[in-house]
């Protein structure tokens, strides 16, 4: 197996944009990421493309409207994974020698597709979606058990959105780009009790893409190429084996399988970009990650050991909260992050140093199952 | 009056007073499972038995939902249900309103309508705050 490097990355601003199609946006992402790397569209060789809303082959869309054509190209659904999943197919495409040199890209236009303002009906035969069942609600009922279990308050895990929000002014790719206080976040609507508006991520359109080389070859590219140490992808397991639902069992596993394909722990990770779909998810993934034992989140948050500054800054983008969360898109644009913190290039939100980087993705809601699928990948230079 | 109706088949039987929600237990591997199945999922073995769950259990965890749904008017409460058995099921909560809801709290099994369908009035399990001084 060849070890594999990412040699270019591209974003778009996230954000809402009723005029922009998606195939526009993940065109944005992939032209971005091409001149990072510095190559032309023809020497791409294959291509993966992670969307949910924007209907059938548009990947083919995507990369048709920047002159690539006649490759190997693969869509992919995997729900909040998909742009994970996209990254992790094309690392395995170069680290099996299949290829030697294609794209991942991760794209959304929520704002654009069928379900915009829609009201999310349930699958036929879902019995809890029928039963009242959504995808807050999922996360609401882990959080009032976790609040309640380890004496958790809502102004404590409140403080991750306004860290996470912090960071987002300082990325010129975040929707967002504001402050916000702790009595701002409590005090806005409720959704899903405990969870207020502003504990949850945004609906956000955008995309981000990476360029995949094996690592030996990466030279002829770049001078800062940025090494896949680790890509795990796993579908959830049942829900009567789940124990604890303040506690992912698949996150925890597929972090330890990730650290173990790495042979690196989680005290070699100096970044990290994580699932924070909702404020306290991030909490209860610093657990799972292995960055504090249980019982000890609140204060790694507190003391400041994520924010910018501390030993392990989590979200330096802003996060799913701040800077968006384009479904698709997430997985890729956390790694567009972390390579931008490998190499020195995040301007203000720099982590002085950076070396080993970590991202983690999951969701996908189905009856019986814990969640759908979870992706760790673990960069390093 | 409209015809009553069960939102599923197989999931419940019975009323009120001596109903229950209808698992299986695995004759193979002893999993207790809601709803039943063809096969157990743990050991994906054939041999199971159909059981009734118990009428009681302790609430697990809950949330008052603010958004709009297919079939409820918000505010509504859900929650999870732990049962004696070890299986959770999640289910509508009523009676939030006049007993406020507390996690480890009894709860006890009722069967009401859920929703109206046209000419029929469907009926579901549901889950109050038991009032006889516990389970
Ligand atoms: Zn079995």
């Amino acid at each position: 197996m060849r070890d594999v490097a990412i040699i270019g990355v591209g974003s778009t601003v996230m954000g809402k944009f009723p005029e922009s199609l998606p195939y526009e946006l993940g065109a944005e992402a992939a032209r971005a990421a091409i001149q990072d790397a510095g190559i032309s569209p023809g020497d791409l060789q294959f291509a993966y493309c992670a969307n949910l809303y924007g209907g059938m082959v548009i990947g083919q869309a995507v990369l048709g409207e920047i002159g690539i054509t006649d490759i190997e190209l693969t869509n992919i659904e995997n729900a909040c994974t998909g742009g994970a999943t996209a990254v992790r197919k094309a690392w395995w495409d170069i680290a099996s020698g299949l290829y030697d040199i294609g794209i991942a890209v991760g794209v959304e236009s929520i704002t654009t597709s069928p379900m915009a303002g829609k009201l999310i009906t349930p699958a036929k035969g879902d019995i809890t979606g029928e039963l009242g069942m959504n995808m807050v609600a999922r996360f609401a009922l882990s959080q009032r058990r976790y609040m309640d279990m380890f004496n958790i308050s809502l102004e404590q895990i409140a403080q991750v959105s306004v860290k996470n929000h912090r960071n987002g002014c300082m990325n010129p790719y975040s929707q967002y780009r504001k402050e916000l206080t702790i009595e701002e976040i409590l005090n806005s609507r409720p959704i899903c009790e405990p969870i207020t508006l502003l504990q949850c991520c945004p609906s956000t359109d955008g995309a981000a893409a990476a360029i995949l080389v094996p690592l030996d070859l990466a030279g002829k590219y770049t001078s800062q190429p940025v090494t896949i140490a680790a890509s795990v992808l796993k579908s959830g397991d049942y829900a009567f084996r789940w124990e604890d639902m303040t506690f992912s069992d698949m996150t925890s596993k597929c972090a330890n399988s990730a650290y173990e394909m790495a042979g690196l722990g989680p005290e070699d990770v100096n970044v990290c970009e994580l699932h924070d779909a909702f404020a306290m998810n991030e909490l209860q993934h610093y657990v799972e990650l292995g960055f504090c034992k249980r019982g000890e989140e609140v204060r790694l948050l507190e003391d400041g050991v994520t924010e910018l500054g501390g030993k392990i800054p989590v979200n330096t983008s802003g996060g799913l909260l701040s800077k968006g969360h384009p479904v698709s898109a997430s997985g890729v644009a956390q790694i567009a992050e972390l390579v931008w913190q490998l190499r020195g290039q995040a301007g203000e939100r720099q982590v002085a140093g950076a070396k080993v980087a970590l991202a983690h993705v999951i969701g996908g809601e189905v009856t019986g199952l814990e969640s759908g699928a979870v992706a760790v990948h673990i960069l390093k230079r | 009056m409209k015809t009553r109706v069960p939102f599923r088949e197989g999931l419940f039987q019975g009323s009120d007073e001596e109903g229950s929600l209808l698992g299986a237990r695995c004759r193979q591997c002893g999993q207790i499972i809601f709803p039943g199945r063809e096969a157990c999922l743990n050991c994906l073995g054939h041999d199971l038995e159909s059981i009734c769950l118990s009428r009681n259990g302790k609430l697990y965890t809950y949330t008052i939902v603010h958004m709009p749904s297919e079939h409820f008017t918000p505010p509504y409460a859900v929650g999870w249900i732990e049962l004696p058995e070890g299986v959770r099921v999640f289910s509508q909560i009523r009676g939030w309103q006049e007993y406020p809801l507390e996690i480890g709290m009894d709860m006890t099994l009722h069967f009401e309508k859920l929703w109206d369908e046209e000419e029929k009035e469907v009926v579901g399990y549901v889950f109050r705050p038991s009032t006889n001084g516990g389970a």
